[in-house]
């Protein structure tokens, strides 16, 4: 009898003591917190806190092997980059990345989009095909264009026809940049055809069938119908590739064998390699801190021109 | 005009297919290499000069141990992608279908944390990453990229489509709203699971400047990270180098063409690799 009671009464008390931890766990404010906290703690550690030091230790003079003697230097980072011509050749490399592979591969990118939206045989094989490079890995894919980019071999010589020397491509101070470049386009034009397709199928199907009774041309209907339905697409897209250019950094670290990041002799050092050199290899922290604050003021600056270069156009 | 449609269905097809042997060429190029005496590279050899030599030795090498590269990548990308598989459906349940405060602000940051580039923390996670002691372990690895801001925000938008009723209705049925969710929507969400695990998946296997930068001593190595450091030691035998080539891609290929539609579709709707 007095077990019974015993066993009923601890039973109640749980369930009790369950239905107010229960009532404290449903509501929205506990579980919300909850769900997030897992996200918030890494965030904080790993996202937060490193991103506040990149701002502060760019003031400092900190080095890696003296990190207890770090002191604040004020603006001396700062004006040491922007007197330091490597910094501007490394800021001029990536811009001519972005400008040669920009175009290109929107431009690349939107045709393949047309032609894989046809009705035509084989179509999603095409597309296929586009697509895988963007999956693989940019190292694998920078060690077989390494190969194919060798003096004498078949697509060097190829390219040989259209005025380029024979000679090994990464190796070239003229053309290293150019390879890369090329990499990243071979790596991106699947990114914009697979957004591009997306957006094609959006178009209204009624917007052709009127141009077509008002005797609208091919050429008639992708200008005026396609190309103004396309621009919010068009504007995404080059953006997401201009800050993709912007941090190209593993076409690079494959092509520099044992050499300095940015071989053959600088040649393809950009604003990445730059603050990596500095900040990691060299370990001056501060110093590659500042350069890395510089890179994302211009990243968030060029984002903010094109929105609105776009915006005025359209 | 039908005349017009069919050269213009000509033309179709001749672009297409060039642009796709441009595409397809390299690969090409790399399986028919990694089949072929060193000998014999850069000229066309029949099937009877082919073997898979070059990726046993690229398997077996004494210089250096593959089989653990291999094992580091799958270790790595698990953890990765198990963590980003719970924390971030958690968080995008939380701002999609509960109302607290607070909710407003952590919305906020996970949109500014997807503008913000890696390359911007990198130096300091080096650091802090060495002072912790964890340089050349898998916590470096796999800790600080167990969430990932654009998944967060990829699921709250699928979250928000799950009609609130059905969260009721498993209420009235006696379950908590934590039950709800793990029970009835996170299964209902398989798709968008599968496009985070994919991205999550192709995004960790391929990196290469965190592995190269939080884990540089060989026996730490990756596969990207390996294949590259036996292209500067072994350049001129292409074989074995393009053998390096086909085991790292090739994972990534099938789990591609496994899960090809979901892929493309998380492409599409967010615009995010790994």
């Amino acid at each position: 009898m007095s077990d019974y009671q015993s066993v009923s009464a601890s039973a109640k008390h749980n369930r009790i003591k369950q239905s107010w931890l229960r009532t404290l766990a449903d509501s929205d404010l506990t579980l919300g917190w909850m769900f997030c906290l897992p996200f918030l703690i890494l965030w904080a550690w790993w996202f937060f806190y490193p991103f506040i030091q990149s701002f502060t230790q760019s003031f400092t003079d900190a080095n890696f092997t003296a990190l207890g003697r770090a002191k604040f230097i004020g603006l001396q980072n700062y004006v040491q980059i922007l007197h330091d011509k490597e910094f501007y050749r490394a800021v001029m490399h990536s811009l001519e990345i972005v400008l040669i592979s920009v175009p290109v591969q929107t431009l690349f990118g939107l045709l393949m989009a047309i032609l894989v939206n046809q009705k035509i045989k084989g179509k999603g094989l095409f597309r296929t095909v586009f697509f895988i490079p963007y999956i693989t890995s940019q190292i694998a894919i920078t060690t077989v264009f390494m190969m194919l980019f060798k003096k004498g071999t078949f697509v060097t010589e190829l390219f040989g026809w259209f005025g380029f020397g024979n000679v090994t491509w990464f190796a070239d101070t003229r053309y290293a940049l150019l390879f890369v470049s090329i990499l990243f386009i071979f790596q991106q034009c699947g990114f914009t055809m697979i957004v591009y397709l997306s957006g094609l199928q959006e178009v209204p199907k009624d917007l052709y069938e009127a141009g077509e009774i008002d005797g609208a041309s091919i050429w008639a209907k992708f200008r005026y119908i396609t190309v103004p339905y396309l621009r919010p697409i068009t504007f995404f897209i080059v953006s997401v590739s201009t800050i993709g250019g912007f941090q190209i950094y593993d076409q690079i670290a494959a092509i520099s064998r044992y050499g300095a990041l940015g071989s053959p002799a600088g040649a393809t050092n950009t604003v990445v390699t730059y603050f990596y050199q500095h900040g990691i290899r060299y370990m001056n922290i501060g110093y590659g801190s500042a350069a890395v604050v510089l890179f994302f003021f211009v990243i968030m600056a060029i984002t903010f021109l094109q929105k609105k270069l776009i915006d005025e156009k359209g | 005009m039908k005349s017009q449609k069919s050269i213009g269905l000509l033309i179709t097809y001749l672009v297409i297919i060039g642009l796709g042997i441009v595409f397809v060429l390299p690969f090409l190029y790399t399986v028919y290499t990694s089949l072929i005496p060193m000998r014999d590279v850069n000229s066309l050899v029949g099937p009877s000069h082919w073997s898979f030599g070059s990726y046993r030795k690229f398997f077996t090498n004494e210089a250096y141990n593959v089989p653990r590269w291999f094992m580091n990548t799958v270790i790595m990308t698990g953890i990765v992608v198990l963590g980003n598989l719970v924390i971030n459906p958690m968080a995008g349940f939380a701002l999609a279908k509960l109302d607290f405060k607070g909710k407003k602000l952590i919305y906020w940051i996970v949109v500014a944390t997807m503008m913000v580039p890696y390359h911007m923390i990198l130096i300091p996670v080096y650091v802090n990453i060495a002072q912790i002691g964890w340089m050349n372990t898998f916590w470096a690895l796999t800790v600080p990229f167990l969430y990932q801001c654009q998944y967060i925000f990829m699921l709250r938008q699928f979250f928000i489509s799950v009609p609130s009723e059905l969260i009721e209705a498993a209420r009235i049925d006696g379950m908590t709203k934590m039950g709800a969710f793990w029970r009835i929507v996170y299964p209902l969400g398989r798709s968008s699971m599968i496009t985070v695990a994919i991205l999550a998946f192709a995004g960790t296997w391929n990196s290469y400047l965190i592995p190269s930068t939080f884990a540089n001593t060989p026996d730490m190595y990756v596969l990207v990270v390996g294949l590259n450091s036996v292209k500067d030691l072994f350049f001129e035998n292409t074989p074995l180098i393009m053998a390096g080539v086909m085991l790292t891609t090739i994972p990534i290929l099938l789990f591609f063409f496994l899960f090809q539609r979901q892929y493309i579709e998380g492409i599409s709707s967010s615009g995010v690799k790994g």
